[in-house]
């Protein structure tokens, strides 16, 4: 292990602090921060696939060279800052700093590639926020009854992306909390939600663990409820008038889609009822209050996290989700969470998003790098 | 009792090999349905080698071709009516002409090793584009917004996913990263909907039973309604990674399933074979995976 180096620094928590979320767990979840790497050794295989694209090293050894992968961002995100799979080749030598897994694998969170070739940076990060990008501006787009168009203008491109919120908080709570979610004092728990004893304690058990739990890392399942609107891939509303009802067109998280039914038709039940089969993205209805599109759902099953953060719900959970673009640009999302299982009373929290113009949706399938 | 059936896949799975090894049809009794689905699912049915549902129980009323505004076939659900869709799609592309097919050596070993070993990426919750799309018991709806330009596919059996077709007239991007749904256009020819993809990956089977393709594949879809309740499909494969010629599949035949709004089918819900999708990462060498 002579070229492994291991150290500890205080740049090392800074380096945490600007890491990526673009993908499914948090940095911490998988590498022990406190344990800095140097390898060297030269390139046998690139992985290039959401959510993390990989390169495989290997390193000089004894007895053997050791095949060791190094885990960049996604390739949405690098091919967005204008990386291409054929920057870097086969048998070229690297040097790669970053942490080491948890594990004890052979597994390196690459915060730094360097070509030996030329002495530069491949592949390098964006800090986890989207690169520079055309801005929306106008008015709200509206459809001919004067209704807001939620998706793009007629004939145009574009997708909501940029959230200003990462994870849940009710509003008015003020704490410190990074892109992921992970509350920097745990002390800060009691402030985030009005959680019951039992949630509050779960709650602080995902965050300690650095989220390392969460069902879309694990399984990719799908960021129901508020969650959906949490990921840096952006969404689409596609509405189809036609048929009284708007999908959500998931971008990040996994491709998902959902419907809202805008036809007035009530919140019934399942075939079965509810408790027959609680579904990951509920039943949706909804109606128009003004400019403001209000969704009720109802209906979740407790077999994913409905926020990035590790907030817990139950099967009791009903949202109020109300959308509002206040200009061609803006969306502002207000969402009211009702989950007598989980909080002790109703609380809410807002966030805006970002019309992207004329890009499509990221392609993003969280399964893209498994067997 | 509680029932959590949202994903077949293993379901599916066990049932495709049923219907190899012993020629048992039927898939829509053998898999349960998803709750929201089971009233339905009990009418539709799998007939024949090679197609799966709508041709058992009642029939949607006879009627003609439903018509757009501009004149063009409706491809999927008809404003003013209530939504449905497609049952019955394809499940093997070398349906009545496996021998005709030209394939590349390799690809006829693939093709045949299949048979033996369904491992199909479509269990492991991979999005499968194409044709692969039609092939589920569950149906797909097809969501036409001419005021976009676009077509949406969405399978009801799947990842929960959806493809889109570009209907405005452009043509291919460069340089395309290949992906599951790969990039699809479409245009008009008369009343058949004609949709081009390329850009796939590898990471799908194209059919159930396992028809090889490889990055180089231009696939094309002829999409005909020829009355309210028959979607007919053609398929053309042009791959010269693992073919010697292009091929045209048979003609296959959807049927209308009125009155159906789509429902929540999310694959990962009930993967039973987590370690697939997981792995368990002791060692790293070059054959294994890096996940998650």
């Amino acid at each position: 292990m002579k070229h492994v180096v291991f150290g500890l620094s205080l740049a090392v928590l800074l380096l945490c602090a600007v890491t990526s979320v673009s993908g499914q767990h948090t940095l911490a979840a998988k590498f022990d921060l406190t344990k800095q790497l140097s390898l060297k050794g030269t390139v046998t295989q690139i992985d290039w696939s959401n959510p993390y694209v990989h390169i495989i090293m290997k390193v000089p050894g004894n007895p053997r060279p050791v095949i060791w992968a190094v885990e960049l961002e996604s390739a949405i995100l690098l091919t967005k800052n204008g990386w291409k799979e054929a920057d870097l080749l086969l048998g070229e030598s690297i040097t790669v700093q970053g942490f080491a897994a948890r594990d004890g694998s052979k597994q390196i969170s690459g915060n730094s590639v360097v070509r030996a070739s030329n002495g530069k940076k491949v592949y390098s990060g964006t800090n986890g926020t989207l690169p520079a990008h055309a801005v929306a501006s106008g008015p709200v787009p509206r459809w001919p009854s004067g209704q807001p168009r939620l998706g793009p203008p007629a004939g145009q491109t574009g997708y909501w992306g940029n959230p200003s919120r990462t994870s849940l908080l009710q509003d008015g709570a003020k704490m410190e909390m990074d892109a992921y979610g992970l509350l920097k004092n745990i002390a800060d728990a009691d402030k985030v939600a009005p959680m019951q004893k039992w949630a509050r304690d779960l709650y602080e058990y995902r965050q300690r663990n650095f989220l390392k739990d969460d069902p879309m890392y694990l399984a990719c399942k799908p960021p129901g409820g508020p969650r959906q609107f949490e990921q840096i891939y952006g969404f689409q509303f596609v509405e189809n008038p036609d048929f009284n009802r708007i999908f959500v067109l998931l971008g990040g998280g996994n491709r998902n889609r959902r419907v809202i039914y805008t036809d007035g038709r009530p919140q019934v039940g399942q075939i079965n009822g509810d408790a027959d089969n609680p579904l990951y993205y509920g039943r949706s209805v909804s109606h128009w209050e003004g400019d403001t599109l209000s969704v009720d759902t109802k209906g979740f099953n407790e077999k994913f996290w409905f926020d990035n953060g590790g907030l817990p719900h139950t099967e009791q959970l009903h949202l109020i989700e109300k959308f509002t673009r206040t200009d061609m640009k803006t969306m502002k999302y207000e969402v009211t969470i009702d989950d007598p299982g989980a909080y002790t009373k109703t609380w809410t929290s807002n966030w805006t998003f970002e019309w992207i113009p004329g890009e499509e949706t990221p392609y993003f399938l969280c399964q893209d790098n498994r067997p | 009792m509680r029932i959590h059936t949202n994903n077949n896949a293993f379901v599916l799975t066990a049932a495709c090999v049923l219907i190899l090894t012993s020629g048992i049809v039927g898939l829509g009794q053998d898999a349960p349905a998803p709750a929201g689905q089971q009233g339905q699912q009990g009418q539709q049915g799998q007939r024949g080698q090679g197609q799966r549902g709508g041709q058992r129980g009642p029939a949607a009323p006879a009627a003609p071709t439903p018509r757009r505004p501009d004149g063009k076939p409706w491809i999927g659900s008809v404003p003013g009516q209530q939504p449905g869709r497609w049952n019955g799609g394809p499940t093997t592309l070398p349906l009545n002409m496996l021998d005709k097919i030209p394939f590349q050596p390799w690809a006829r070993a693939v093709y045949d090793q299949r048979q033996i070993d369904q491992f199909e990426p479509h269990t492991r919750c991979k999005a499968s584009g194409v044709s692969r799309q039609f092939s589920t018991p569950y149906g797909t709806e097809f969501v036409d917004v001419p005021d976009l330009q676009r077509i949406y596919i969405m399978d009801m059996g799947g990842p929960n996913s959806y493809r889109i077709i570009y209907m405005d007239g452009r043509s291919h991007p460069a340089n395309l990263t290949p992906t599951n749904y790969g990039h699809s256009i479409g245009h008009w020819e008369g009343d058949t909907l004609v949709v081009e993809t390329i850009g796939l990956n590898e990471k799908f089977w194209i059919d159930t039973r396992g028809t090889p393709h490889t990055e180089k594949l231009k696939f094309t879809e002829r999409f005909t309604r020829t009355d309210m309740n028959t979607l007919q499909y053609q398929a053309t494969i042009e791959d010269p990674g693992a073919y010697t010629a292009p091929w045209t599949t048979t003609v296959f035949s959807m049927r209308w399933a009125p009155n159906v709004d789509p429902f929540e089918y999310v694959c990962q819900d009930n993967n039973h074979g987590p370690e697939l999708m997981l792995g368990s990462q002791s060692e790293i060498d070059n054959t294994k995976f890096f996940v998650p």
